[in-house]
């Protein structure tokens, strides 16, 4: 049976305009050589036989596995709820869990999202959207090279799609890829649909953001030291300032993550400086892995973003004491439940403490104490999930009946048992 | 089972009901006005001493949708300093000036409201709006789709589409996005912004090539053509700039008789008199309204203390953001559809330009003679939490302590306002009627905003005491649906409330350019875009209450 118009949740683009072919338990994308393929491959359940819930690798039961799980989890004095690269749903039923035991909830990838997330806290933000992008943006500025490997479409579905809702100089639009030289030398690469390459002599690739900042901040003639490096900057200054719309694109996981605050900081106190006479946006884009979802749920549903810990009675943010990679590393919490229902290489972290895994019908988790596969949102059931730039939400369809249980079903009875 | 309120003092002002004692019934979530044979008593509540009112209803509050999460976002020490412990029944939670949605449900109920209306749902943000709202327990809800400077809607406009075209648009936007009403926010404005041009007037042709009179006019006349039964919801261009009430009238006049909402009108309502070229003009707004009785609004009372701005109006909110304490702000082009800006202010009562505002509302309030057609909103969280509205409600019922609050304010704005000669006090029908009565007859609710035969029973029983402000802030009773959720101001029981929308009719063929627009320009299909009736239960969370189309031949 094929389906049209599906969505692909494996990265923040959330692209719904897949094709999707299913036989039995076994989904493959139409196009085979299109650049989701594997991710929907990955769902593909080739024996037909439904994988079942397991105590330390043997199967049991689904309620005995609940029963197991519900007993580590209350004989935990700081559970950690983490993964949550799932659906919307999933999350608001992962939200209700943690509060009952009291515990911390985070997202596998929480850290990528708080630099952004910390900077509007502190000065907020100027953004805009992927279809704005699409239609309006005729100056396009990218810092880092890593964006296409993260983000398979961004090209063709947003930067450089057939139609625009702009005039000329948004169908040619100039795009600007700025990245350090691994080579010591500046040098640009000019290649078509006006896009440059721009490989900087500078050490780190936030020089380049430090760099534009001091010049967007003076104008030419302040600026004391005019190599090659600040001649191209201050010649894409110029362009920014004759532009309609420039948006200036960036993945924070490609910064140093020690300062990436900062580094983010810079581009946006950018932006609001130009704004004072051009138009002049920002695109922050992560998500890989639904950390936007999982960060929306949580800010809405308790006032504040992931991290947030229960342990007081009431929900509170401190990324610095309730990071979850952190508190497992650092052997805070005594008991994991890891909700990964999308892709089956989203595994748990290994640890020594009791783990429960809600995991990918596919998953490795035989380390686990508790494994149950689940579903797989927008395969196995509906859902719902937001897009990178945090606004559009889009939903996830369900294409087969492989009776595997929904993970947010499970999280309702584990919460009546603990 | 039935339960039996007796000895209350009844304020329904849809049947013309001012303080007269009577029994009411519920039965089966109903009112009625008697039991039959065959309906069991259960309990009965003696309500000596107390007033008896509908449920409240928020016709204009920023409770769900991205630019609340930002506001959330941006205000995390309002989050933690004020945090709210769950229990049993309640999920725990954050936040005063943007609390987190199931404190935003809670404190709703404990003062009396059972339904809240989001006023700024995005089209593409629908989906988050709604599972906000539906985690927002205890009370009915439902929101106004934006519209106003869409790509598609202003390329119709340029383009010279029929108004039954648009109709059909509007329609199928109403049903795809699941929302009651259709809100304009700065017609044109927020799309010309995204061209660099900071302001737009009601006759100035925008970068779409319309005026933000035609848009106000072709919106509001498709809502009337619908049979829609709110009218356009309408936040004016200019706001917050000295002298636009001149905007304002004109804005008022581009319905052409047509109804129309103007929305939180105190930030509309700026003359550029005095000293400081700021003035009110608050008698020539109340004027017009009293005058164009096609014209309904709601006031947007500010209050002193800190809270945070969350609009559409991306061109006013940049306009402003010189202003913001903290200073940080948030802006942000969304989807050829419209955007979004996010500025904390804290209002300052030695503040001139904050002290007027605070007075031009009430003059406002006060100068208003129908109080069907004014309504009580701070225009959450934008001039204050909605928590203010007991205190708000007692400075329109007591002008001694209204005049105290206003000799401590600072004293240009005194001399710039003539509020301490108003002598007029809001009496409890009025209250009832502009929070109760009056709101549901402008959204259509016809079950709700009333004690009548048949009514839902959402029901809120006040204690009487001497001071207002007191007595709406803490019920002793609240029924939501017939069920007592609210006992002295406390939660006793959680209930989820409805989603209330409108679907009118339409042809069905505006799908066909429609799917085009999104083939070319959109990043999300036109059949992932469009949110089905199932979607609301299954996924979203929320069951539906579909209003019909009322006839406005």
């Amino acid at each position: 049976m094929q389906f049209e118009n599906v969505t692909c949740p494996h990265c923040g683009l959330l692209c719904d305009d897949l094709s999707v072919n299913v036989t039995d338990l076994t989904v493959k994308l139409a196009d085979s050589a299109h650049p989701c393929a594997k991710f929907f491959e990955n769902a593909s359940i080739e024996s037909n036989t439904i994988p079942t819930p397991q105590i330390s690798g043997k199967s049991v039961s689904e309620d005995r596995a609940l029963e197991k799980a519900a007993e580590i989890l209350r004989d935990a004095k700081q559970p950690l709820i983490n993964g949550l690269i799932t659906d919307i749903q999933t999350c608001r039923d992962a939200m209700a869990i943690t509060e009952k035991l009291g515990g911390v909830i985070d997202h596998a990838n929480g850290e990528s999202i708080r630099n952004n997330g910390a900077v509007m806290q502190r000065i907020g933000k100027v953004k805009t959207t992927l279809s704005e992008v699409r239609n309006r943006a005729d100056c396009i500025v990218i810092f880092g090279s890593k964006l296409s490997g993260k983000f398979p479409r961004l090209f063709e579905r947003i930067l450089l799609p057939k139609k625009t809702l702009g005039n000329k100089n948004v169908d040619n639009k100039k795009i600007y890829i700025l990245d350090i030289s691994t080579d010591g030398t500046f040098r640009i690469e000019s290649g078509e649909n006006n896009i440059s390459r721009i490989f900087f002599d500078f050490p780190l690739l936030e020089s380049i953001v430090y760099r534009l900042q001091e010049i967007i901040y003076k104008s030419a003639k302040n600026i004391s030291t005019i190599d090659e490096n600040t001649q191209c900057l201050l010649d894409l200054y110029e362009t920014i300032s004759n532009s309609q719309y420039t948006t200036l694109i960036w993945n924070s996981s490609e910064f140093n993550q020690d300062s990436a605050e900062q580094t983010i900081q810079a581009i946006t106190e950018s932006i609001k400086y130009l704004m004072q006479k051009i138009r002049c946006v920002g695109l922050p884009l992560g998500s890989s892995k639904g950390e936007m979802t999982a960060n929306q749920v949580a800010t809405w549903q308790t006032g504040v973003p992931l991290p947030v810990a229960f342990m007081t009675g009431t929900p509170v943010h401190d990324p610095a004491r309730n990071d979850g990679m952190k508190m497992l590393a650092n052997n805070e919490a005594d008991c994991l439940l890891w909700i990964a229902n999308y892709h089956s290489e989203d595994e748990p972290p290994n640890t020594n403490i009791p783990n429960i895994v809600l995991g990918h019908p596919n998953m490795n988790a035989n380390n686990a104490t508790v494994f149950i596969p689940c579903g797989v949102p927008g395969v196995d059931h509906r859902g719902l999930a937001c897009r990178a730039d945090n606004v559009a939400t889009l939903p996830l369809p369900k294409l087969r009946n492989s009776h595997l249980p929904n993970a947010n079903e499970l999280l309702r009875k584990l919460k009546e048992l603990v | 089972m039935a339960i039996k309120l007796t000895g209350g003092e009844i304020y329904d002002p849809a049947h013309k009901i001012d303080g007269k004692t009577k029994d009411l019934f519920v039965v089966d979530g109903k009112i009625r006005k008697s039991l039959s044979d065959n309906d069991k008593l259960e309990t009965t509540y003696d309500l000596n001493d107390c007033i008896v009112m509908a449920g409240a209803i928020d016709l204009h509050t920023h409770i769900g949708g991205g630019k609340v999460n930002i506001a959330r976002t941006m205000m995390l020490e309002d989050e933690h300093q004020h945090p709210h412990p769950g229990s049993d029944i309640l999920r725990s939670g954050n936040g005063r000036i943007v609390p987190s949605t199931f404190s935003a449900g809670y404190r709703y109920a404990e003062m009396g409201y059972t339904a809240c209306f989001e006023p700024a749902v995005l089209p593409v943000n629908a989906r988050q709006a709604h599972m906000e709202l539906a985690d927002t327990p205890m009370v009915d809800k439902g929101g106004y789709a934006l519209l106003g400077n869409d790509d598609f809607l202003l390329n119709m406009i340029r383009e010279g589409a029929t108004q039954n075209a648009i109709n059909d648009y509007v329609a199928w936007l109403l049903d795809a996005t699941q929302c009651i009403g259709i809100k304009v926010v700065n017609a044109g404005g927020i799309h010309a912004f995204k061209y660099n041009q900071r302001r737009l007037d009601v006759d100035e042709m925008g970068p779409a090539g319309s005026k933000p009179r035609d848009i106000i006019a072709t919106l509001s006349r498709a809502v009337h053509d619908l049979g829609i039964a709110h009218p356009l919801h309408v936040h004016a261009s200019n706001l917050g700039v000295p002298g636009n009430f001149a905007t304002t009238l004109a804005t008022m006049a581009a319905a052409d008789g047509l109804p129309i909402h103007l929305t939180h009108i105190q930030f509309h309502s700026y003359g550029t008199e005095g000293d400081y070229k700021f003035s009110s003009a608050a008698c020539e707004i109340a004027e017009a309204i009293n005058n164009n009785k096609n014209v309904s609004a709601d006031v947007g009372q500010i209050m002193f203390g800190q809270t945070i701005t969350t609009s559409g109006d991306t061109m006013m909110q940049y306009f402003g953001h010189d202003h913001a304490s903290p200073k940080k702000w948030t802006v942000m082009d969304i989807e050829c559809e419209a955007g979004c800006g996010v500025i904390p202010f804290k209002y300052r009562d030695k503040s001139f330009v904050n002290a007027l505002q605070w007075a031009i509302g009430l003059e406002i309030f006060l100068q208003v003679n129908d109080p069907w057609r004014i309504f009580l909103t701070t225009d959450h969280p934008n001039g204050a939490p909605f928590t203010s509205y007991p205190h708000l409600i007692k400075l329109l019922m007591n002008r001694s302590f209204r005049n105290d609050v206003f000799k401590i304010v600072h004293e240009g704005a005194q001399h710039a306002s003539n509020l301490a000669s108003m002598d007029r006090e809001y009496s409890l029908y009025e209250i009832a009627i502009m929070t109760r009565a009056a709101p549901a007859k402008i959204l259509g609710l016809t079950n709700h905003g009333h004690l009548g035969e048949g009514a839902n029973a959402n029901i809120t029983v006040y204690r009487k005491q001497d001071d207002i402000e007191q007595m709406f802030a803490k019920p002793a009773y609240v029924f939501k649906d017939g069920t007592l959720i609210v006992k002295d101001g406390k939660i006793v029981e959680t209930v989820q409330g409805t989603t209330h929308v409108v679907k009118p009719e339409f042809d069905r063929a505006i799908e066909k350019p429609l799917k085009k627009y999104f083939d070319d320009y959109q990043t999300i299909s036109l059949n992932n875009f469009k949110i089905s009736n199932d979607e609301m239960i299954e996924c979203i969370g929320s069951e539906i209450e579909v209003h019909p189309s009322i006839s406005n031949t």
